[in-house]
């Protein structure tokens, strides 16, 4: 394959102080799967934030689809992106959270149609044509009316998939997307990332579902302290772990 | 759970002795009230006539509250102009403030420092005067400011020139002074608003690539709307009265147009009353209004929107009904 989707060289992030990425390296190749695992605060979430400018990361080098991140190179400087150019950028990489973060006062179809019809400029009528085919895609057909607090945090996560998803990403990003959700409704959103998975989009998972590390994920990240300390394929990563962390990592999620 | 195996159970509602203690006395209270607003009392002056050869003296009395004279200046056009001029002046403040509170909130939560000191500032001063002195300092601005111009700053270079005193005059100064002071108190109202909305809100629109104008505007602002109407509402009503001020500079308001009245006739207490229940009538029609609104932009944020007054009188009265229809659904016990 060509350039990478994801690019991350000697990437540095602190807040007020406290170093929390201290120079990460990661690679996402087109139409794969990678997933990030670690403790809590060793800077897994920071990271994805920073993938999509949420964050402005500090120092090193982040690239999306082969362009820096906010920055554009010319004549030996950076300059900064203005905010036009960021929203563009931002559009173009979908982005799911774990507290599902859906637009409270919208019924699930404006949730999804309000991104197309706001940033992309898309009619109405098309947007909701879209709408309909992506809420049949997660399994939600005839949800279109309901408001967010109506229906369960299986089915909100699932919308929010498809609103990340109306904006047709070449990237997604998932901030832990099962952890706020109660056990039995974990499945459900796991198998609509299986499926987005197979059809081949690029997607960076920050999780704690091991079983869904091993089965989707084509490589896996641990990160733990703000440096990656060990990648690789999730099979040899999660069976047979090197580094002492990792392991007694897994000792307790597993 | 029955003994005899009856599948049906009557059910006791605790009786609140107490309660109907109070409620009664509370009627009683209430009735009394009622009463000596349709009372009548004696004027001290008699009525006399001769009835086969006696003379026979009844002393005229007249309504307490003097129903009758409200009742005639009740739609006189004084009354009712002053009226218009009061809800014009809440009307146009309260467009000013609420706008401009908006804006003030925003500076407030604005991430560069210089906006958010203003706004700060702005808020400072104007709640910190009184807002009769800011309506009379508004009347009087020409001392301070005679001719007013729209130029280049710092240069002799002017547009338009016009004198302070042709522009403001009372009434620009009364909706200015009014609009102005309320933007302070409404600035805090939005920002309590904006503040109550979870940042995810924010992320999520971001994330999807709106702007902050956009995200503001279609994602934050509605959302913040369920707790700014409340208290604006409040402001509202407040504003209705608090028009009245603007009789000290010479505007002729409800009350203004009810004191010029009593002020040549000395019927006091029946202009203050016609004044009084106009004030309360608009009140009521802004209550309603706030009502419908909340309503409007509770949704999303309740499961099932609150009850109209109308759909609760119609459920109390299908309720009542159902009393009455014999017999009551039975209980289904499980033996």
């Amino acid at each position: 394959m060509s350039t990478p989707m994801v690019e991350a060289r000697g990437v540095h992030k602190s807040y007020a102080g406290v170093e929390v990425l201290k120079g990460v390296d990661l690679t996402v190749v087109r139409g794969e799967v990678t997933c990030l695992i670690g403790p809590s605060g060793s800077g897994k979430s920071t990271l994805l934030r920073c993938i999509n400018h949420l964050e402005k990361h500090d120092a090193g080098e982040l690239r999306v689809d082969g362009e820096l991140v906010g920055y554009e190179a010319r004549d030996g400087k950076l300059y900064e992106r203005n905010d036009k150019q960021i929203c563009v950028e931002r559009s173009q990489i979908g982005m799911v959270f774990q507290r599902f973060n859906l637009f409270q006062h919208l019924t699930v179809l404006e949730n999804i149609t309000i991104g197309q019809v706001k940033v992309k400029g898309i009619e109405p009528e098309a947007a909701r044509v879209k709408a309909h085919q992506l809420l049949a895609r997660v399994g939600l057909e005839g949800k279109e009316e309901y408001y967010p607090s109506q229906i369960s945090g299986g089915q909100q996560q699932r919308v929010a998939i498809a609103r990340a998803l109306a904006m047709e990403p070449k990237l997604m990003l998932f901030d832990e997307p099962t952890s706020a959700l109660d056990p039995e409704l974990v499945g459900e959103v796991l198998d609509v990332m299986k499926d987005l998975a197979e059809s081949g989009m690029t997607m960076i998972v920050v999780t704690h579902e091991m079983n869904f590390a091993r089965e989707a994920a084509n490589t896996i990240y641990f990160l733990d302290g703000g440096v990656i300390e060990e990648s690789g394929n999730p099979r040899e990563v999660l069976s047979a772990p090197k580094s002492v962390r990792l392991q007694s990592f897994l000792s307790k999620v597993l | 759970m029955t003994e005899n195996g009856d599948a049906t159970v009557k059910v006791v509602p605790v009786r609140h002795v107490g309660q109907w203690i109070a409620a009664a006395f509370a009627l009683l209270l209430v009735a009394m009230l009622i009463h000596t607003l349709f009372s009548k009392l004696g004027t001290g002056v008699y009525s006399c006539h001769i009835e086969s050869g006696i003379r026979r003296c009844r002393q005229i009395t007249e309504w307490r509250f003097s129903w009758n004279v409200v009742g005639r200046y009740f739609f006189t056009s004084e009354i009712l102009h002053g009226l218009l001029i009061t809800i014009e002046l809440t009307a146009l403040a309260m467009v000013i403030g609420v706008l401009l509170g908006v804006l003030v909130a925003v500076m407030r939560l604005s991430s560069n420092r210089l906006l958010s000191s203003l706004a700060w500032t702005y808020t400072w001063f104007f709640r910190g005067t009184p807002v009769l002195v800011q309506i009379v300092v508004w009347y009087n601005i020409a001392i301070l400011y005679p001719s007013l111009s729209l130029g280049i700053p710092f240069t002799h270079l002017t547009v338009v020139h016009f004198m302070t005193k042709t522009v403001i005059t009372a009434y620009v100064a009364s909706i200015v002074a009014l609009g102005l002071n309320e933007a302070a108190y409404m600035s805090e109202i939005a920002r309590a608003g904006l503040i109550s909305v979870e940042e995810g809100q924010t992320e999520a629109a971001i994330a999807l690539g709106m702007t902050r104008r956009q995200t503001l505007l279609s994602i934050v602002l509605p959302q913040a709307m369920r707790v700014i109407i409340p208290p604006t509402g409040n402001e509202l009503i407040s504003m209705l009265k608090t028009t009245s001020l603007v009789s000290t500079i010479g505007v002729i308001d409800l009350l203004g147009a009810a004191s010029n009245i009593y002020a040549a006739n000395f019927l006091i207490m029946p202009l203050l009353i016609v004044a009084s229940l106009w004030y309360i009538a608009v009140t009521t029609v802004l209550s309603v209004g706030q009502f419908y609104l909340e309503r409007h932009f509770a949704k999303g944020a309740l499961r099932s929107p609150p009850l109209t007054p109308i759909q609760r009188l119609r459920c109390d009265v299908a309720g009542i009904l159902s009393k009455f229809r014999t017999p009551h659904p039975a209980r289904e016990v499980v033996a």
